[in-house]
């Protein structure tokens, strides 16, 4: 049983050194989320910056929103969009064969007229089967063309675009009216910016009224009310982090401005990704360093906007196994990056992160359990040392969600109510506490799907802001 | 140290932090409600002091006492939101008498401070409370390097009339990004004099690198004085400086600048094949008909698309030449025609803009 045992011990090790190498980067993101938390802050306050944002000297935009089966809601999105708080700006809308009256919706409460495309398809997408106009709203363009799904929808929109900056909304997405004026802040501060990332909140529970949020609240139900920390995590101090070693991976694709040269040089969202934001972006930083244009990729705070997130288990667990198979599809098919030199911070720190602290997190924690149960079984670990270590392991978990919670409280306080601190606090402490186990049971059965090439969308059920019905939408 | 051991150090560590943490939120809204509890009263008060000053019911002395009470941030904050309401008149008594408060004199110190935010404030600070001393401070907060204290730098342009600002301002306005010279451009319009005159000289330069950047701007300023400066810059080897040259030619509705655009319109580059295009169209010289018409079969849909709102803006004439392209052989120009003919007025004045 020497073998046995000395197996057990190596793996042990192998265990608590990715452990702690894995938790000290997040303390170095944690520690370097502080002062660009800082920064981002005080140019957010600055009203200097406000009367620039605020000038005729901003870059025009392009709205994208797909559509697919969004009849209920189509109308109220597009025309919050339409109703931004920006000078120049266009909104192309892509009807992506929908196969409820989402196009009758648009075509009704747009007054839309047809009329010939007449710009070059850059990007090869499903044929259009026409183009329109708004008579009412000059700034509407709408695409009704065959389905695709959503990567091919917005690459027909970027086809479209005239504008320099492209941005990707989902149409039941709620942006805050300033929000694109704040997400243009680092393109007015002159750097050579790729694309910036704004902050996605969760909206559950939120008081919603003409397609905006008008009073933030923590969920009172545990799955919606745990996903605000984890979205307060990912956003406010894993995104910061990153901001300062020079490699954010990932520009939500509910919410990130891009600069349309870039994404048309890389040819445009792949349609057969699985998560298409974060293999656009990947391929945006290959491409960008392969031809040694300096630029950045970075994550603001303050622009939000609001999105509806699962209620139930059986939605999320889907959501979560697409988002981590998604991963290990990018990590994979970009595995050459990885360690690379010619990609810099991007093959040596991001793409390293992605795979080993992220992407194979979920088996080295399967791992630690089933060893640990071993261990105990066998009685080469004793119960008061496991229990340390998972106490550790949780604590730690723990202590970065209530960071997150503190660098909320410190800078833009949307949650108001001391009830809502109390939850947010109750929350990113029952994390550790069930949900966390389960995650790590979705991101395994990705590996799986991937293993078995599946390819297929989970379905989204959302409630609808405001409304009581509730909506399916299936992609 | 035994690995149980170690864990036992951490695992205390991290409750230890995990209570910090909650004390430090806890705290920090309580330090927040009682700071606002205590600071709304005076911004009122600062507030309703400058209403009643402005109105002239109340000694300046009142405004100055409730600043001084105020944290430098929001005093400055207070002043910034005032500025544009007070006439400047008395906005200048308001200047001159803060240059002797001592948080004003402070606010100045930090000019030259190493932190970025303590630069911002004096500049923020500077741009509505600048006196013709503080020249030199605000040439050193304009070529700061970093973008918010510069933009809240150059602001000061709006109330300050300076000759050497101003080059400061221009000089650094090629090396912006586009945005951001948009914005030095609105602030720079103030001292027209000064920028018509050195851009003068500059525009000379034919080898200048911001060559392209400083034609652009002359284009928004549509200065009489500059037409035959941006006329000589259409022979330009750079494209880019002759795409300049063609679009600020459309202001000028003179027969050197016709005569430049019609050779323009048949450049090599497509850039300034659709600038010269557009703006022929913005000074609908009969005589140019024929060109715009020509340029309405270019290879490129852009200075098609150009043409075709140019030829729109030609009235009757303009519009019979789109109507004869609808129905002509040439495929290119047909589609623009088509395009351009189904278009609403406001569709139209929004693709012109």
């Amino acid at each position: 049983m020497s073998w046995f045992s000395a197996a057990i011990g190596t793996t042990d090790l192998t265990i608590l050194v990715y452990f702690l190498v894995l938790n000290s980067f997040y303390a170095v993101l944690l520690i370097l989320s502080i002062p660009e938390i800082w920064e981002q802050t005080r140019l957010a306050e600055d009203e200097d910056f406000q009367r620039l944002m605020q000038s005729d000297a901003l870059p025009p935009i392009t709205i994208l929103v797909p559509a697919y089966n969004e009849s209920a809601t189509i109308q109220a999105s597009v025309t919050a969009i339409l109703t931004l708080e920006y000078r120049n700006y266009e909104v192309v809308v892509v009807n992506d064969g929908s196969k409820d009256d989402t196009m009758e919706q648009l075509r009704h409460a747009f007054d839309l007229y047809e009329i010939p495309r007449v710009y070059p398809e850059t990007i090869a997408t499903r044929p259009l089967r026409a183009l329109y106009r708004s008579r009412t709203r000059s700034r509407l363009l709408v695409l009704d063309k065959e389905n695709g799904g959503k990567a091919d929808s917005l690459n027909a929109a970027i086809n479209a675009s005239r504008f320099p900056l492209v941005i990707a909304i989902d149409a039941d997405t709620l942006i805050e009216p300033d929000a694109l004026l704040r997400l243009t802040r680092p393109f007015l501060l002159g750097r050579e910016i790729a694309a910036v990332g704004g902050t996605v909140r969760v909206a559950n529970n939120c008081t919603v009224k003409d397609g905006r949020v008008t009073d933030a609240r923590v969920p009172r139900k545990l799955l919606p009310g745990i996903q605000v920390v984890e979205y307060l995590r990912a956003f406010l101090f894993g995104r910061l982090g990153w901001n300062r070693l020079g490699g954010n991976l990932i520009i939500s694709g509910a919410f990130g401005l891009f600069r349309k040269e870039y994404v048309m040089a890389v040819g445009g969202y792949q349609t057969s990704s699985i998560v298409e934001d974060l293999d656009l972006v990947v391929r945006m930083h290959r491409y960008l360093r392969r031809n040694k244009i300096k630029y950045e990729m970075p994550f603001i705070p303050d622009p939000v906007a609001w999105t509806e997130v699962p209620e139930s288990m059986k939605v999320l667990a889907r959501q979560r196994e697409r988002w981590h198979r998604g991963l290990i599809a990018a990590m994979w098919q970009y595995k050459t990056m990885l360690f690379n030199p010619r990609y810099g911070r991007i093959g040596f720190l991001a793409m390293p992160f992605y795979a080993f602290g992220e992407m194979l997190a979920p088996v080295v924690e399967l791992l630690g359990y089933v060893i640990t149960a071993v261990g105990l079984f066998t009685g080469m670990v004793n119960v008061s040392f496991a229990l340390l270590f998972i106490l550790v392991a949780w604590g730690y978990g723990m202590l970065l969600s209530i960071w997150a919670v503190v660098l909320e409280e410190v800078s833009f306080r949307r949650y108001r109510r001391f009830g809502d601190l109390l939850r947010l606090l109750l929350f990113a402490t029952l994390e550790n506490f069930g949900l966390r186990q389960c995650t790590v049971w979705w991101r395994l059965k990705a590996f799986a799907s991937v293993w078995r090439r599946v390819h297929v969308w989970g379905d989204m059920t959302r409630k609808g802001f405001g409304r009581d019905e509730v909506t399916a939408v299936t992609r | 140290m035994s690995e149980r051991h170690f864990l036992l150090v951490v695992a205390i560590v991290q409750g230890a932090l995990l209570g910090a943490l909650i004390v430090l939120i806890v705290l920090n809204r309580w330090f927040r409600v009682r700071r606002s509890t205590r600071l709304n009263p005076r911004r009122e008060a600062v507030d309703a002091s400058m209403r009643r000053w402005t109105a002239g019911t109340a000694p300046l002395t009142g405004v100055l006492v409730g600043l001084s009470r105020l944290p430098v941030p929001l005093a400055i904050d207070a002043l910034v939101k005032w500025s544009a309401r007070v006439p400047g008149e008395r906005w200048r008594q308001l200047a001159l008498a803060l240059e002797h408060n001592w948080w004003a004199r402070l606010v100045r110190a930090n000019s030259n401070s190493a932190r970025w935010w303590k630069r911002l404030e004096c500049a923020r600070f500077l741009s509505v409370a600048a006196m013709p001393q503080d020249v030199g401070r605000l040439k050193r907060l304009i070529t700061d390097r970093h973008p918010a204290v510069h933009v809240a730098a150059v602001a000061s342009l709006e109330r300050m009339e300076n000759q050497s600002l101003t080059l400061t301002a221009l000089d650094r306005l090629p090396r912006l990004a586009p945005t951001v010279q948009a914005y030095y451009a609105a602030m720079l319009l103030r001292s027209r004099p000064v920028v018509v005159d050195h851009l003068q000289k500059r525009l000379r330069r034919a080898e200048d690198p911001a060559l392209p950047r400083l034609a652009e701007f002359a284009a928004r300023l549509a200065e009489p004085a500059l037409r035959e400066r941006l006329t000589a810059l259409a022979d330009h080897a750079d494209p880019e400086v002759r795409t300049q040259s063609a679009r600020a030619l459309g202001s000028y509705p003179h027969r050197e600048s016709v005569a430049a655009l019609k050779r323009l319109v048949t450049d090599e580059a497509w850039t300034v094949r659709a600038q010269a295009a557009r703006s022929l169209g913005m000074i609908t010289d009969a005589g140019t008909l024929p060109s715009v018409t020509a340029a309405l079969r270019d290879d490129v849909w852009w200075v098609r698309l150009r043409a075709a709102l140019a030829l729109m803006r030609f009235a009757a004439a303009g519009r019979n030449a789109l109507l004869q392209a609808e129905v002509g052989s040439d495929a290119y120009a047909r589609d623009m025609a088509k395009l351009v003919l189904g278009l609403p007025a406001q569709a139209l004045a929004e693709f012109a803009a």
